[in-house]
């Protein structure tokens, strides 16, 4: 039972030999440009011209649709749907229904909102598809992000499958045992103990070896570290990232001056 | 030259009342093979992690007497220093993954990365220790995704790139099946043949005896007996203490009571020394 | 610096073993309360571990990473809620560091500053991000309330304070029986293992809980008459005062 340990996919294409940061400076600038822009159509433009053609680039397209369509279209939906009800104010009325009053100005609202949250999930969806953990890990950590946190983050993505695999084997023994995951609430409630108890201690318990053997290995040592890994960072990578620098600043400019 | 220097150490884990060792000295000799016995809870970790530094930098309490590794006191070394010069390798196989890597190879850079060794002399050293290790071929496997007996090879790897004066083994075939603790024993006993300083704690008195230069018998902090495997794998005292001999020892003690042993001859703990033995007491009249 | 040397002190390497035990406990209790159907999150647990005994930075920095890894691995749409996560932490820690972790009713009063907390810091990213309305159940109390005329602000907050108190006063609890259940022995290699200390219980659970319970009581009332946030709150801040001076500490 290997479960995934993050988005990624291993492919060869353009987008995966960028340089980790670059895509990471690409899917927050795309953010807060589709935030910034005054332009209404903004993030919808971004989505269709920008994210989705640089997911078919990225060979992703297929996964990409996939997890779009999993995370991204049910809870988009409900976004616009919820605000386009029930969002007050406006003036347009496009009907009426029971105590309700759907205006044009609530649904263009919300149509913004659900595109720029769209738009905001899917950049970090195409990011996360085409950047190895450790690699991005690997080149934050030589642009000075502490070693530890790396270390951290990289270290919970590899043990938060194993703990996945032990809770779901403790599941199906006490369920088999009669545990009743199912039933009224306090029986819901009840079953709550049972499951998390096991996994939490037994977890807990190795913290202690874990931190000697690390230390085995030197992980508090006080000197330079090194790192075997090397990230190739490019000129035309540094390009891209300072474009889309100024591309924030611009649309944050035509905001306020525009 | 002595290498490990332990004189009259006492020593007690903070929030207890009884010390977890108590009054011991041990000396090893730069090459030497040293083997710890003793029931479950006798302080034979204690010992290891004594060793290793980790006693006091990590575990504080407090610790009388004094703890030389390579010339230097413990409590004037940092646990840095200590553990470039004493590697340790404990049960656990699983809980001695750092978490920190993706691959094996990587995985055992982790401690080059950590002490600062330049990138271009990396390569050469792991996959040296992965040869001696005979881990080559997972090189790019995932360290969790390797059996028991695989995943210690890597620890006692990540450990060795290190490149550790003295190696200190705290029941490293404790969790593992037959076929693992092979191929566990096979490494250590490169280690042991190319002249590493090794302090080992085992249950499996038959590879004790294969290995050791010399045994220590560890009862409730103390030492109660120290010497060759010939004398103390064969000691009495051992029976009373509830240590267990090795099934060599009392197939022949047995066998002595049957006059199938020669009774001139010294108890064996090596496969060999049984059956020299026994082909002997049953020549006899 | 006084400033960078707390900091300092939160990590050792233990704390840095624990962050992603305790991650993956976060992340997995959440999901096993999905399973159960549970009206609660419970995915701060973990996060409230680390504050207590490694105190309120490393309790800031696991929320934060566990956010993070949220995003990474499952969701990337947890990426904008991280401050909640990050002043859970930070705040669960600080009230620890004031002696407020060490029987139940003194938990009881980290988890509803941590809840109220949680609720003030969520509502600006629920309204300048999310327009007010969010992907999540409680939506609906917000859009029930924008209907009976309040403005978008006050509607965010009166449905956070009503929701996020049952959810944080159990995370909270159920931190604390784990802390109960790990030996003094093993807790001590922890920075700050001093803030797990058990101390006896007494009368004053019974009016802290009742006091709680007068608020969760009037902040519903607030679905009828807004009047009732304001009310509620007051009454909050007075039971957390009386709780705080009744066990001096500051
Ligand atoms: N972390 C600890 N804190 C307090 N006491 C400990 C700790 N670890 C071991 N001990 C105690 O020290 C004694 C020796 O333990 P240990 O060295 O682990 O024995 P062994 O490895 O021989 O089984 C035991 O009585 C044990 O309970
Ligand atoms: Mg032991």
């Amino acid at each position: 039972m290997r479960e995934r340990l993050s988005f990624y996919i291993q492919r060869h294409s353009p987008i995966h030999r960028l340089n980790p940061f670059t895509k990471l400076t690409l899917a927050f600038a795309l953010v807060l440009i589709s935030f910034f822009s005054p332009w209404y159509w903004t993030a919808l433009c971004l989505i269709l011209l920008v994210i989705f053609p640089l997911a078919i680039i990225g060979r992703v397209g297929r996964e990409f649709f996939a997890a779009a369509l999993r995370l991204l279209v049910p809870v988009t939906g409900f976004i616009f749907l919820m605000q386009s009800l029930f969002l007050p104010g406006g003036e347009t009325v496009l009907f009426r229904f029971w105590f309700l009053r759907v205006t044009l100005e609530s649904v263009a609202r919300a149509f913004l909102i659900s595109m720029r949250i769209f738009g905001m999930v899917s950049s970090f969806i195409l990011f996360l598809l085409t950047t190895h953990p450790s690699e991005l890990m690997t080149d934050l950590t030589r642009r000075g992000l502490p070693g530890t946190v790396a270390y951290v983050i990289i270290s919970t993505l590899q043990i938060l499958p194993q703990m996945q695999a032990k809770a779901q084997t403790i599941i199906a023994a006490q369920r088999s045992r009669g545990l009743a995951v199912e039933g009224s609430f306090i029986r819901r409630v009840r079953a709550l103990v049972p499951l998390v108890g096991p996994l939490v201690f037994g977890s807990l318990v190795e913290v202690e070896e874990r931190a000697i053997a690390i230390e085995a290995r030197a992980f508090s040592a006080t000197g330079p570290k090194t790192s075997y890994r090397e990230i190739d960072d490019t000129p035309f990578d540094r390009t891209v990232r300072w474009l889309m620098v100024a591309l924030v600043v611009l649309s944050l400019a035509a905001r306020f001056f525009g | 030259m002595v290498i490990v220097d332990l004189q009259h150490v006492t020593y007690r884990y903070p929030m207890t009342e009884q010390s977890a060792l108590e009054d011991v000295s041990l000396h090893i000799e730069e090459g030497e093979f040293v083997a710890v016995i003793g029931p479950n809870g006798a302080g034979k970790s204690t010992l290891c992690y004594t060793v290793a530094g980790f006693i006091p930098h990590f575990f504080k309490g407090e610790l009388e007497g004094t703890v030389e590794v390579a010339g230097v006191e413990s409590r004037q070394a940092s646990l840095e220093q200590r553990v470039r010069s004493v590697g340790l390798v404990f049960q656990n196989p699983f809980n001695q993954i750092s978490g920190a890597k993706y691959t094996v190879f990587e995985e055992i850079a982790f401690g080059l990365e950590n002490l600062g060794v330049s990138r271009a002399e990396m390569p050469a050293r792991v996959e040296q220790v992965m040869a001696l290790t005979g881990i080559t071929d997972l090189a790019e496997r995932s360290p969790y995704a390797l059996s028991g007996g695989q995943q210690q090879r890597v620890a006692l790897a990540s450990i060795l790139v290190m490149e550790p004066k003295v190696l200190v083994l705290d029941e490293p075939t404790s969790q593992l099946d037959p076929v693992g603790t092979r191929e566990v024993f096979g490494v250590i006993r490169n280690m042991a043949l190319r002249g590493m300083t090794v302090l080992m704690v085992e249950h499996k008195l038959e590879w004790v005896a294969a290995f050791a230069d010399r045994v220590i018998a560890l009862e409730n902090g103390r030492i109660l007996a120290e010497g060759t495997p010939a004398e103390v794998l064969t000691d009495e005292r051992l029976l009373e203490h509830h240590f267990g001999f090795s099934r060599y020892t009392l197939a022949a003690r047995e066998g002595r009571k049957e006059a199938l042993w020669p009774p001139d001859r010294r108890l064996p703990v090596t496969l060999d020394e049984a059956e020299t033995g026994f082909r002997e007491g049953l020549r006899r009249p | 610096m006084k400033l960078l040397e707390s900091i300092k002190k939160d990590f050792n390497t233990m704390t840095w073993v624990l962050i992603p035990v305790a991650i993956a406990i976060n992340v997995v209790i959440g999901q096993i309360v999905v399973l159960l159907k549970l009206p609660v999150f419970l995915d701060s647990i973990g996060t409230m571990l680390v504050a207590v005994v490694c105190g309120p930075w490393a309790g800031a920095l696991t929320g934060t990473l566990s956010n993070i890894i949220w995003g990474l691995a499952i969701d990337p749409s947890a990426f904008p809620w991280f401050p909640v996560a990050l002043f859970i932490g930070f705040v669960t820690g600080w009230c620890a560091q004031g002696g407020l972790f060490r029987n139940t009713w003194k938990v009881a009063i980290t988890g509803f500053i941590v809840a109220l907390t949680a609720a003030a810091v969520s509502t600006p990213i629920s309204v300048y991000l999310y327009g007010g309305i969010t992907a999540s159940g409680s939506s609906i109390i917000t859009a029930y309330l924008l209907q009976t005329g309040r403005d978008l602000l006050t509607s965010v907050l009166s449905t956070n304070f009503l929701v996020e108190p049952v959810d944080k006063i159990s995370t909270a609890f159920l931190a604390f029986a784990i802390l109960r259940g790990l030996s003094a022995r093993y807790l001590a290699r922890f920075p700050r293992a001093g803030n797990a200390t058990p101390e006896k219980d007494d009368r004053r659970a019974l009016f802290i809980g009742v006091g709680i319970f007068v608020v969760l009581a009037i902040l519903v009332a607030n679905l009828i008459n807004p009047a009732f946030l304001w009310i509620g709150l007051g009454v909050a801040v007075v039971v957390i005062g009386v709780g705080l001076l009744s066990s001096r500490i500051r």
